[in-house]
């Protein structure tokens, strides 16, 4: 099945509630649907097309439609095709249809997207604000054309957030605001009875920084890259590689051969980078910092490689829209052959000495638990999937740059705790160094960058995703005029990982918290919320100030 | 148990000492390293390219009277992405390998300004060619700087020249 019949398919079956649909080359569906079959059509992607949910975003319109455009991006993994089923609701009812009952991983964009564009997700099991601060003004959606980008409401008192009082007979364990080991804004309060785990709450959101809405309104094109690449201070380049593509595809750029090779092999020198930089922490977490001297040890020639091949250790500031800004010197082939290879030689020695440690092993094995069910559920991506059993890599299911030329492995485990985590990163770097030297291999002679003629023309789109160390990173860039993107949507992987860490603490020993949570490498962005899991019920609840005052603030129970 | 314990020892003791006497010892970058961006004042003729590209929009341009432009480089902010040095027609700018930037003497340290004498320069941007029309001016003519208008919010008080 390619786009075109999926989408015909579609059309048949809800007839006049599909209003049209478009592809993009046989990978890309846009469908547009009425407002009131949203649900239907979700579910019929989620549950009978086997689609995963990828996330939701809004867009401004009233310039143009005088509606909001409310989007949400599916991928079919097996079919290798992105679906954007877009539905336009007026300007003055700004209400769309929740399709969280139905898909819980649009809990946290359907709400992120009330926040930012002020269309109400009406059934939302957990209506409440999620990426703006509590003092935030009600009416003020950053992400509207007629807000500007650098408004600063004043600062409100008394909206510190309140705490949660932890089930009657269980202590609280608070770990953050600055997550200790990550060095990240989180902040997780673990509600523990003895040693056992029995709920979690989860605040986060502290560093949104609102990228998105500067693409749209001050920088231009070729100004977005290096802001995206800024995204993620680890894998900052899948993103601007990601934003690249999506913009090249909506304006029908085609990039040179040579920049999609060197684009390959740049995201993969950043798994390694990135990978092992996590196998470092992961030890340094669990007490066993041999692991963390020695993986960065190794980690630090290919930290120069990359110096001397992009100009900087991290952040490469490589991409432009239409290709790339240097090019990798036949010169310097050898040196990173070496580099990679010499990596590549340690990491198995490690990788090999590391199973039978079985103090080691103690740690990951049997630890945060995370079934199937509820990572596909929550939408899981990358090597938090791939460690629960489902076979889903963006680079195999999704080919883009030059992976369609090279041989890349699935590697999956299914025994879904910290170890599998843990090994599906171990093989991965392998893989990454085989990558790279098929690359060099097979690496074609000629330009870099397109030849750009026109600027780009406005109201095309484009989605693209790209396999980030962490998982799936996903853009979707509708062009606009005035030599910008009208709307650039971003998810990086940790968003939906993220949403399935409360439910996979419960049950574990409390000194299995931190390494849990390291094991989805996690890269926190944003939430001024806190998330409850109350064992005995399984149910997840999120509380606004007013309701824990309400519930929590009676006298004496401070 | 023991197998991997002492697999684990030698391969921390293969490598040996790998530390840098950095800082004590200089540490070069590689390559076409980009460290702090110079200016050469006496080459820019203050078309702006410069300004339109950066990412981080930490160029401002001040169009002081017909004659006068004055171009306030933020530098704190800068990114050392190196795209002013790109686009530059007069090649005035280029990427060092300065890259200790730290400095207590307060953020003046890291602003650079430069006046140039525009005679009577029409600001029609014919004077820089975008080799790519996605990096063209996005501005002409006549203008106060993009972050200062942005809003009284902005963090940056406006840079007096003495
Ligand atoms: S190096 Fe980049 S961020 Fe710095 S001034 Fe030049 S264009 Fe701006
Ligand atoms: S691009 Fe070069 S010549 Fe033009 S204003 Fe900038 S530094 Fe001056």
């Amino acid at each position: 099945m390619n786009a075109q019949q999926l989408g015909e398919n579609i059309k048949q079956r809800f007839a006049a509630k599909v209003i049209d649909f478009e592809t993009l080359g046989s990978d890309q569906l846009y469908v547009t649907i009425t407002p009131d079959s949203l649900v239907e059509v979700a579910e019929h992607l989620y549950q009978d097309q086997g689609c995963r949910y990828v996330i939701n975003g809004g867009t401004d319109r009233r310039q143009q439609r005088d509606a909001f455009l409310i989007t949400h991006f599916f991928a079919q993994d097996e079919e290798k095709i992105y679906i954007a089923v877009h539905t336009e609701v007026g300007a003055d009812d700004p209400q769309v249809d929740s399709i969280t009952p139905v898909i819980p991983a649009a809990n946290w964009s359907e709400r992120e997207t009330r926040d930012m564009v002020g269309v109400v997700p009406v059934g939302h099991p957990d209506p409440r604000r999620l990426v703006l601060s509590d003092d935030w003004p009600e009416d003020l959606y950053p992400l509207r054309y007629d807000v500007a980008h650098d408004v600063h409401p004043p600062p409100a008192e008394g909206v510190a957030p309140e705490r949660l009082e932890p089930p009657e007979g269980a202590s609280v364990v608070p770990i953050g605001p600055f997550f200790p080991v990550l060095e990240e804004p989180a902040y997780f309060r673990v509600f523990v009875e003895g040693e056992q785990v029995v709920g979690a709450d989860y605040r986060g959101f502290y560093s949104h920084r609102g990228i998105e809405k500067l693409g749209c309104s001050v920088l231009t094109y070729n100004q977005v890259p290096f802001i995206a690449e800024r995204i993620c201070g680890i894998c900052g380049y899948v993103h601007s590689c990601s934003y690249c593509q999506a913009a090249e595809r909506a304006a029908g750029i085609e990039v040179p051969d040579r920049a999609e090779y060197i684009r390959t092999i740049m995201l993969e020198l950043e798994r390694l980078e990135s990978h092992t930089l996590w196998l470092g922490i992961a030890g340094h977490i669990i007490g066993f910092d041999t692991v963390l001297m020695q993986t960065w040890r190794m980690r630090e020639p290919l930290m120069w490689l990359c110096e001397q091949i992009t100009g900087n250790r991290k952040t490469y500031g490589m991409n432009l829209v239409g290709g790339v800004r240097r090019d990798i010197k036949p010169e310097i082939y050898g040196d990173l052959r070496g580099v990679i290879d010499k990596i590549g030689d340690e990491w198995a020695e490690l990788a090999e000495a590391i199973p039978g440690d079985s103090t080691l092993m103690a740690r990951l094995q049997g630890t945060g638990i995370l079934t199937p069910e509820v990572a596909r559920a929550r939408g899981a991506a990358g090597p938090t999937a791939r460690g629960s059993g489902l076979a889903i890599d963006v680079r195999v299911d999704h080919p883009y740059a030059a992976y369609d030329r090279v041989e890349v492995n699935k590697c999956v485990y299914d025994s879904c705790d910290n170890r599998a985590r843990a090994r599906v990163r171990l093989g991965g770097t392998i893989d990454s160094i085989n990558i790279i030297h098929q690359a060099l291999d097979d690496m074609p002679d000629g330009p870099i960058m397109a030849e750009i003629d026109e600027e780009l023309p406005a109201g095309r789109q484009a989605m693209s995703a790209v396999e980030a160390p962490r998982g799936e990173v996903f853009h979707w860039v509708l062009t606009g005029a005035e030599n910008r993107p009208e709307r650039w949507r971003v998810r990086a992987p940790t968003y939906a990982n993220l949403q399935c860490v409360p439910p996979m603490l419960v049950g574990n020993a409390l000194a299995d918290v931190p390494i849990s949570i390291g094991s989805y490498d996690p890269c926190f962005s944003c939430t001024e919320r806190m998330e409850v899991v109350d064992v005995n019920s399984g149910q997840v609840r999120v509380y606004t100030e007013e309701q824990f005052r309400a519930e929590y603030d009676q006298p004496g129970a401070k | 148990m023991i197998t991997s314990k002492l697999k684990e020892a030698i391969l921390s003791l293969r490598p040996g000492r790998v530390t840098l006497k950095y800082p004590f010892a200089p540490h070069d970058p590689e390559g076409d390293f980009r460290g702090y961006p110079e200016l050469d004042t006496d080459k820019c003729i203050g078309c702006g390219a410069c300004a339109a590209v950066c990412p981080a929009r930490l160029i401002m341009i001040q169009d002081i009277d017909q004659n006068t432009r004055r171009m306030v480089r933020l530098l704190e902010r800068c990114i050392f992405c190196g795209r002013c040095a790109d686009v530059c027609p007069e090649d005035a700018i280029t990427m060092t390998k300065h890259f200790e930037l730290s400095t207590d003497s307060g953020r003046e340290d890291m602003v650079a300004e430069c006046e140039v004498f525009m005679a009577t320069c029409q600001r029609c941007t014919r004077c820089y060619e975008p080799a790519n029309p996605l990096d063209k001016i996005m501005e002409p003519g006549f203008r106060d700087d993009e972050i200062k208008r942005g809003g009284q919010d902005s963090p940056y008080e406006p840079i007096q020249s003495d």
